[in-house]
């Protein structure tokens, strides 16, 4: 690690313009992602712009059609925030399955939501990458994962994103140029280097959740183990009921493309009947969305297989545990 | 008329040591570094195979504050726990033979400085191909690891006891399996650290370090170091954990102390988990090859057993593996003939070591699941084809080993009925299973890895002016709790109040010398050491409190804190004065307690026979509960109930967190450990993607204490700590049979290998389908292709 300079800023604008002053900067929350990967040097800085202590970060406001939550907010305090229990349960379903409970005490939403993607070639220590003679996204040529491709497929593992997605959630953002406002889809791209689309200095503030009434909705996360692990695959749904009909249906994944997203093209099953038809259409939208690469040491294959797994049987749980 | 002291053996005693290490108070290695100490790092190999042409040192030599470089050429004096198999140096000379070894060594004046130096050696070297699975290594032309073993097999062991033919000719079924069981590591809490101090005026060196064999470090330490044993101080302070990490003197205790030479000064050294993972010394990655006969009744009749360990790179304790991967298939049931072939295969992977349940593991794995699978076939219950092989006991089996105490049945009548066996297994409900293994191991090894002529085990009682009783020990606790046991002990004999005592342990400076923590020893041999000196501590205390009351000894009731005189009990003295009259004329006392294995007990007499030999086998049965997720693939351990015959329980709440370590570790080879090397390099060394199992999976374990009193334990102690780990996998595996109907021969029973044996099996029901659908002509066809 180089030596390193860590500002406190007073403010959210103060934050953006030490941003803009400081040599390679970084915000730091809660550090959960960014340390460990300064430790192995994949990611650098020469400032760490201190957000932690900014107190309207770390708000909970439940407003008249919708929940905000500042990005700043552990998720510790997250899932025990009676406004996100009762509001949006799966939020809490999805938190409460982030690493481990130490990890939550201090890891925030925001960088929940903004944690670097990952790759086994990519997440060891400096050593190792030497001695493997580095990748694409960080000091290599080429993604080891798929040599002949000119991009690289590092995996996005946040757990919050895919259950945010399917409540169509919105993000504030304040940067260089001012706020602004955007659906959280719209926050990541399809490329393991750069999977978020912010500008330099931009600082995520909020996320807004809005109401949720007639929703179903559950995550499901598979790992190796109970605890501390990322998603090997993870699958958000949510859904509305209307008698024994599906009336609306949106499905989020992570942990199996470089973005976590929405699965397209399920408007088709809209008002449709959960019958064998309706899970083979969605099995192939499921299909047709996730690209899992040999990021992990779990097969790609194992996963692509249970993605689809998992989606029908938590559309299955949520549509029978609805009410008409 | 003894009243029972408050602490003595057999009393659910919280460690002694716990409250330290709970509160953070205890000070590991890595809390000792002195703050000006230069700081040691180690550069490592990137070639898993190659020779080394060039290691150029000079950039980082005149590197300002950089104090001393080493490499392979400041020491050609090899090292290895067997007298008989060193062959590895603490920096390599002429090849590297593994991802990570160490090439050179670095002191500098910080971290960066050290850090920058590294970066500045450069390397030359010619890469050879990679020996990555023992296939490879086998192959006719294969490269040579090191230049002496043909076909790169560093110990063939080829052993029959009984009449295997004549058994298998006996059997009315005959069944053989491979078993596949990948490499695991230990994933000890405490990061390997040492701090050498050297000091040039004396030529003294003092090594503080991590080890599970602070005797055996010293050794080789100054063996390296050329340096008489008499110069070399070894001390262990507190030890996170060891499950076999330290079992043997390792690389960087020797580096660290050529450094601390080089430097004429204190080096510290911390490897971060990467290091310790790639120093491992883990349990090797094994191919079983077992094959059972059976009568129709479910009696063994035979068993052939065929073993490959991939053993990495150098020898450590290899050869002791592979034998005992032979010898303890005996010992735990009565089999008349066995014949073993055992290969232990050198590779480019870090060197396998003695993980616990050193070598019986995968063996009683395959052996476990086979008997259990042939137990089906032949229509039996899996727990009564185990009482159909119970051992007699007192016995001697037929590879020399004695046993002559024997709470098995006991073990399994226990988990039995607390698991509810009889109504539940075989009826669970879909996607759940039962299943149940035993399991055994030694007291001990009854010869030590080094022939001295000494006692198995010394321990010293110090008493003096104060009255305090020091219990001088050289048994490294290593989170196992011997300390506490060794306390619980002397309280036992003298009857004292426990505060009065206290245990110095691990300074070879002040404790006398032990072997170290490993098979299983401490509690057995240090144990009747501290018994032994603990009762001629009683003696010289009588015998001065009868001077005292002026009675005959005889008449002296000793009452721990007071002595009496039987005839006249209001006639007595306290402690303190039979104390201040032992010391009378003598001055401070050290009595010394000793303990040596009878030679009847150290094993056959054929090569390699003091392998598995011990004075005291544990015995272990486990019930495991299990559910499986046909989606995912994933398994969950619902329940355990574990029951082990530990001899006597010198402390029976230590022996059920024993008992529960063991299980869980078990679980995590049976579930999810294994490391991983693509292209002869280590892909997992960390705790991410090496998955140690979480508090998360962690199941109840429900443990039942069987108390066999063996003859010659202390109080009728034996181990407590291996043996039920070799049990698990396999009581998983049979769990996980019922759950899915499906036979899994290759551990961990990761989500990824159930998915995909479930989906094999659908793919096979449906081409089964469409066959039986096809016109018979077609079927022709098919089978002409």
């Amino acid at each position: 690690m180089q030596p390193l300079a860590i500002l406190k800023p007073a403010s959210l604008s103060q934050a953006v313009t030490m941003h803009q002053a400081e040599p390679q900067p970084r915000y730091l929350a809660g550090g959960t992602d960014l340390v460990p990967n300064m430790r192995k040097n994949i990611q650098k800085a020469q400032t760490l712009i201190d957000i932690s202590g900014l107190a309207e970060l770390r708000e909970i406001r439940t407003e008249s059609q919708s929940l905000r939550i500042g990005a700043g907010v552990t998720l510790e305090a997250f899932c025990e925030a009676p406004a996100v229990r009762t509001h949006a349960p799966l939020l809490v379903q999805a938190a409460s399955q982030v690493a481990a409970a130490t990890h939550r005490a201090t890891a925030t939403v925001g960088g929940n939501l903004l944690q670097d993607t990952r790759c086994y070639f990519y997440n060891q220590s400096d050593w190792w990458r030497t001695a493997n003679e580095f990748c694409m996204k960080c000091e290599g040529d080429i993604c080891r994962v798929a040599p002949k491709s000119d991009r690289c497929y590092a995996c996005y593992s946040g757990d919050l994103a895919p259950a945010l997605l399917v409540l169509d959630a919105r993000i504030d953002i304040v940067g260089p140029t001012g706020t602004r406002q955007e659906p959280l889809a719209a926050l990541f791209a399809d490329d393991g280097m750069h999977h978020l689309k912010l500008a330099a200095g931009d600082l995520l503030v909020s996320v807004e959740v809005p109401a949720q009434a007639g929703w179903s909705a559950g995550y499901e996360k598979m790992r190796l183990r109970g605890a501390i692990d990322f998603p090997l695959a993870g699958v958000a749904v949510a859904l509305r009921r209307d008698g024994n009909r599906v009336a609306e249906l949106r499905v989020a994944c992570t942990g199996v493309n470089s973005y976590p997203g929405l699965v397209p093209g399920l408007e088709a099953l809209a008002g449709k009947v959960p019958d064998d038809a309706f899970y083979a259409t969605l099995d192939k939208a499921v299909r047709k969305e996730i690209q899992p690469m040999a990021s992990t040491l779990t097969a790609a294959g194992y996963r692509r297989r249970i993605v689809s797994a998992m989606a029908r049987r938590l559309v299955g749980k949520l549509f029978a545990a609805a009410c008409n | 008329m003894n009243a029972k002291p408050t602490k003595g053996v057999g009393e659910r005693l919280p460690l002694v040591d716990g409250v330290e290490k709970v509160t953070g108070r205890a000070k590991y290695t890595a809390d000792l570094f002195p703050q000006d100490a230069l700081i040691g790092r180690i550069l490592r190999s990137p070639y898993p195979h190659a020779e080394l042409l060039e290691v150029d040192v000079s950039a980082a030599r005149a590197l300002p504050g950089v104090v001393a470089v080493l490499t392979g050429d400041d020491c050609d004096v090899p090292f290895g726990i067997l007298p008989i198999a060193q062959n590895e140096f603490p920096l390599a000379r002429d090849k590297v033979r593994y991802f990570g070894e160490p090439v050179a060594a670095v002191a500098a004046v910080d971290e960066q400085t050290a850090e920058q130096a590294l970066k500045l050696i450069r390397l030359r070297v010619r890469e050879l191909p990679i020996i990555e699975t023992p296939a490879q290594a086998r192959a006719a032309g294969a490269v040579l690891l090191h230049d002496n073993k043909a076909g790169n097999v560093e110990r063939a062991v080829h052993n029959e006891f009984g009449d295997a033919a004549a058994g298998f000719a006996a059997a009315d079924l005959i069944r053989e399996e491979t078993y596949h069981t990948a490499e695991v590591t230990h994933a000890q809490m405490e990061p390997h650290a040492a701090m050498a101090s050297y000091e040039p005026s004396r030529d003294h060196l003092t090594l503080h370090t991590v080890s599970m064999v602070p005797y055996y470090v010293h050794l080789r330490v100054a063996q390296c170091l050329g340096m008489d044993t008499s110069r070399v101080r070894v001390i262990k302070p507190y030890v996170g954990g060891g499950f076999g990490s330290r079992v043997e003197t390792l690389n960087f205790e020797i580096i660290v102390s050529l450094l601390a030479r080089a430097a004429g000064g204190t080096v510290r050294m911390q490897l971060t988990r990467e290091e310790s993972i790639l120093t491992h010394r883990g349990r090797p990655e094994s191919d079983t090859r077992m094959k059972i006969g059976m009568t129709r009744d479910g009696r063994v009749t035979a068993c052939e057993c065929e073993v490959v360990q991939r053993g990495g790179a150098y020898g450590g304790y290899g050869i002791i593996t592979i034998l005992y991967a032979g010898a303890l298939i005996n010992g735990l049931y009565d089999i008349p003939a066995v014949k073993y072939d055992g290969y232990r295969v050198y590779s480019n992977t870090p060197p396998c070591g003695a993980m616990r349940g050193h070598g019986t593991v995968n063996t009683r794995i395959a052996f476990e699941s086979l008997m259990t699978s042939m137990a089906g076939e032949l229509g039996l219950d899996p727990i009564e084809v185990r009482r159909r092989n119970m051992l007699p006991c007192p016995t001697e089996t037929i590879n020399g080993l004695r046993v002559e105490s024997y709470g098995l049945p006991e073990c399994l009548d226990k988990v039995e009925t607390a698991s509810g066996w009889r109504e539940r297994a075989g009826n669970m409900p879909k996607w759940k299973g039962l299943g149940m293994a035993c399991s055994h191991f030694v007291s001990g090894s009854a010869k030590p890895v080094h022939f001295t002529g000494q006692p198995h085990a010394t321990i010293v009682l110090k008493l003096d002016f104060d009255g305090g009783i020091t219990i001088l020990t050289g048994a490294a606790d290593i989170g196992q709790g011997c300390t506490t046991v060794v306390a619980q002990i002397v309280v036992e004999v003298l009857g004292v109040d426990f505060r009065r005592v206290r245990v110095i342990s691990n300074d070879s400076a002040l404790t006398p010398k032990d072997n170290g923590s490993y098979s299983s020893r401490v509690t057995f041999m240090v144990g009747n050491a501290c018994l032994d000196a603990a009762q001629q501590l009683k003696k010289i205390l009588v015998e001065a409190a009868a001077r005292r009351l002026e009675v005959a000894p005889e008449l002296v009731d000793c009452m721990g804190e007071s002595f009496h005189v039987a005839t006249d009990p209001d006639r007595s003295i306290d402690f303190g004065t039979a104390a201040a009259e032992a010391l009378v004329n003598t001055g401070t006392l050290h009595v010394k307690g000793t303990f040596t294995c009878p030679v009847e007990f150290q094993g056959g007499k054929h090569r390699g026979g003091a392998v598995g030999s011990t004075m005291g086998f544990s015995y272990a049965a486990q019930v495991v509960e299990v559910s499986v997720d046909p989606d995912t693939g994933q398994v969950t351990v619902d329940k355990v109930w574990a029951a082990l015959d530990c001899g006597f329980a010198i402390n029976p709440l230590s022996v059920e967190g024993q008992v529960q370590g063991a299980v869980w570790m078990g679980m995590g080879q049976g579930l999810c450990e294994q490391t991983r090397y693509e292209n002869g390099k280590h892909a997992s060394a960390n705790f991410l993607d090496y998955a140690v199992p979480t508090m998360a999976e962690s199941p109840p374990i429900e443990v039942f204490i069987v108390e066999s009193i063996d003859p010659n334990g202390p109080f009728g102690a034996k181990e407590a700590s291996e043996g039920p780990l070799s049990g698990f996998p396999a009581a998983l595996a049979a769990a996980v049979r019922e759950a899915t109907g499906l036979d899994f021969h290759d551990f961990p029973l990761t989500p990824e290998r159930i998915v995909e044996a479930l989906e094999a099996r659908e793919r096979a029901h449906r081409a089964a389908q469409r066959k039986s659908a096809k016109p018979a002509r077609e079927t022709v066809t098919e089978g002409a292709v």
